[in-house]
């Protein structure tokens, strides 16, 4: 397959750029919202699973709004109206060859959809509108809102700053949360976006939603975190004849949350065909990883070495060819082509977890398993029973991964047995052990922290800290300035050896010093 | 008064298709036609199926709406069958190779199977 290709249609004076995928019967034209970056979505799985989904049944166009992504950048200062931009879908439908095309509006790209179906009915096949909105302020943000969100938007674009107005179930999700961060800085630059959130605070197309005679359908998340719903069922009202579907979920974003869903609803709405449950599956070993005994960590340690090793799990999984497929509370759950990856993946995650002082407990299980959407079925539920009967850095395995993995080099021993609940059968275990030759000589020993090592001021700052005083608060009872507590603070974090003030505040309680806790 | 119609061979899906006429392509086919596509997307024990009029007009409404070029090389009739090649290029260069293969029953197509690969 030849890499897609990005190509430049001429509108006025700019240049759009734009894409081309697939090679259904009919035209599609997706009109993306606030920012985007036609090379960036193809990196992130759901931009690509929504985009390969509609692609299946259409020839699908796509583009960069002038002003992000490769398109051509705006005069800040001499913003484009709502129907400049929107006849770059025109210039890019006649650069691609497309004389009549469905239109997907997504977020702010809905009202440019909507505007483009009202002012071009004979080149507008159909209507999908997902997220959008007629009126900016009075659905998406109240002018002072708008203020705050640009002012935020100027002084910590590119951080990802944004993504809790967006997708806010993604926040602690650091994989996604870094493609963010770069979909901000690749899309727009702090002045264009600030300048794109005024342009399109102008938005208000409510008059034209009568004249819109394509066939229209209109879908919306319930709980949609930045556009309110009753956006879309203002639209379904006012568009002639046109359909409305309240779909679960709050991410707004179209390519999150459930993206096969959405695809669902507009394949069928655009090709009068369900779309076919296509059953793909396929042979593959999964590795379900979890952190044993979370109990004993206090709640904000567990979640910074929670996240470490999360971090770490995705980055271990990739590099032994495996796919994570998913979180399933805390569980971690990959999939692997060979049972023998799964087991080298669960090594390396062992000493990985040990690292970041955490203990794993692993299950691995081989069976067939659906290709698409997260893992359910009989081998993830066995799988998953598997981890939570490994005790502390164990990586328990089906038998039946040790008879695949034979020749592999990897050892096993035997486990016993389990009843597994939808089994009949108990099912046979076996213990995964490290290959002799990776296991270092001796491992290092943790340093054992001494509240001894602390002198008297940092004993009194810690009890200070672990009472749940601030700083200020801090430097105030003891007669000392801000800054001083502060190095105090630094260096007992050091000396201790721990990663936060919470850390400190669960040693100090378990090693009460002489004035007790 | 029976409307006089197209007569429905080569020459007229020729010109047809070539000069993109989505409406007379249409009426060609029965009312209950089938039409049935094989391509990279629509395995062969999985073909697209479009079935009857309505939906065949949209097909080859959505077709020609695009401004690519269509050129139907070779036409073979035998009977009721008829059979032809067509290259098809949209305007950026990318090449799309068609094999049709048509059932006529009383003047009309009844059936057709199209065989399709292009570029990427």
């Amino acid at each position: 397959m030849r890499p897609i290709e990005t190509r430049y249609a001429r509108s006025g004076d700019m240049r759009i750029a734009y894409q081309v995928v697939g090679q259904g019967s009919l035209d599609l034209v997706f009109v993306p919202g606030f920012i985007s970056n036609l090379d960036l979505h193809w990196e992130d799985e759901g931009y690509t699973r929504l985009l390969k989904r509609l692609s299946a049944f259409s020839r699908l166009i796509l583009f960069d709004k002038r002003g992000t992504g490769l398109s051509d950048r705006v005069d800040a200062h001499n913003l484009p109206s709502l129907e400049t931009r929107m006849d770059d879908v025109r210039a890019v439908m006649d650069a691609a060859g497309s004389g009549r095309a469905a239109l997907l509006g997504s977020s702010e790209g809905a009202p440019m959809a909507m505007l483009f179906a009202a002012t071009y009915p004979e080149r507008t096949r159909a209507l999908a509108l997902y997220g959008g909105y007629a009126h900016f302020h009075k659905w998406v943000m109240s002018p002072e809102r708008l203020d705050a969100f640009i002012e935020m938007a100027e002084t910590a674009w590119g951080t990802g700053a944004t993504l809790p107005h967006f997708a806010p179930s993604r926040v602690d999700d650091a994989h996604f949360a870094q493609w963010w961060a770069r979909f901000e800085r690749l899309s727009a630059s702090p002045t264009a976006a600030a300048a794109l959130a005024r342009m399109n605070a102008d938005v208000d197309i409510r008059h034209i939603l009568n004249v819109i005679s394509a066939p229209t359908l209109v879908i919306h998340r319930r709980n949609d975190a930045r556009v309110d719903p009753d956006a879309s069922r203002f639209l379904a009202q006012k568009i002639p004849g046109a359909r409305l579907v309240e779909i679960d979920g709050r991410d707004h974003p179209i390519w999150t949350g459930d993206v096969d869903g959405v695809a669902n609803l507009i394949e069928e709405f655009l090709t009068g065909e369900r779309a076919v449950g296509e059953v793909d599956r396929v042979l593959a070993a999964l590795l379900v990883t979890r952190i044993y005994d979370t109990a004993r960590l206090g709640d904000r340690m567990w979640s910074e070495r929670s996240q470490r090793f999360q971090e770490t799990w995705r980055l271990l999984v990739g590099r032994h060819g495996g796919r994570s497929v998913g979180l399933h509370g805390e569980l971690m759950i990959s999939r692997f082509d060979g049972p023998a990856r799964a087991i080298r993946c669960a090594a390396a995650l062992r000493e990985a977890a040990q690292e970041i002082g955490v203990a794993s407990a692993q299950g691995a299980h081989v069976g067939e398993i659906e290709m698409r959407g997260p893992p359910v079925g009989m081998t993830a539920r066995v799988a998953m029973q598997l981890a939570a009967h490994a005790g502390r850095g164990d990586i328990i395995a089906s038998r039946l991964i040790a008879d695949l993995a034979a020749g592999s080099g990897l050892h096993f021993t035997d486990a016993g047995r389990i009843s597994v609940d939808e089994l009949e059968e108990p099912l046979a275990l076996v213990h995964a052990t490290s290959e002799q030759h990776l296991e270092p000589a001796c491992r290092p020993k943790p340093r054992v922290a001494e509240p001894a090592a602390l002198t008297a001021r940092e004993s009194e700052v810690v009890s200070l800290v672990a009472d749940g005083k601030s700083n200020a608060a801090i430097a105030a009872e003891l007669r000392l300035s801000e800054h001083t507590v502060k190095r105090h603070v630094a260096n007992i974090l050091l000396k201790l050896d721990l990663p936060s003030r919470a850390a400190a505040a669960a040693f100090s309680a378990r090693h009460p010093g002489p004035h007790g806790p | 008064m029976l409307t006089k119609t197209q007569t429905v061979d080569g020459a007229a899906i020729k010109k047809a298709i070539e000069t993109r006429d989505g409406k007379m392509l249409s009426s060609f086919y029965a009312d209950d036609a089938l039409v049935r596509v094989i391509d990279r997307n629509n395995p062969p024990s999985k073909p697209r199926e479009i079935r009857g009029r309505a939906a065949i007009t949209t097909f080859w409404d959505d077709i020609c709406s695009r401004a690519m070029t269509h050129k139907v090389d070779t036409t073979i009739a035998d009977g009721d069958s008829l059979a032809f090649t067509q290259a098809c290029a949209y305007p950026d260069g990318t090449k799309v190779f068609c094999a049709a293969m048509l059932e006529l029953k009383d003047g009309r197509i009844a059936s057709q199977t199209v065989v399709q690969a292009w570029d990427e």
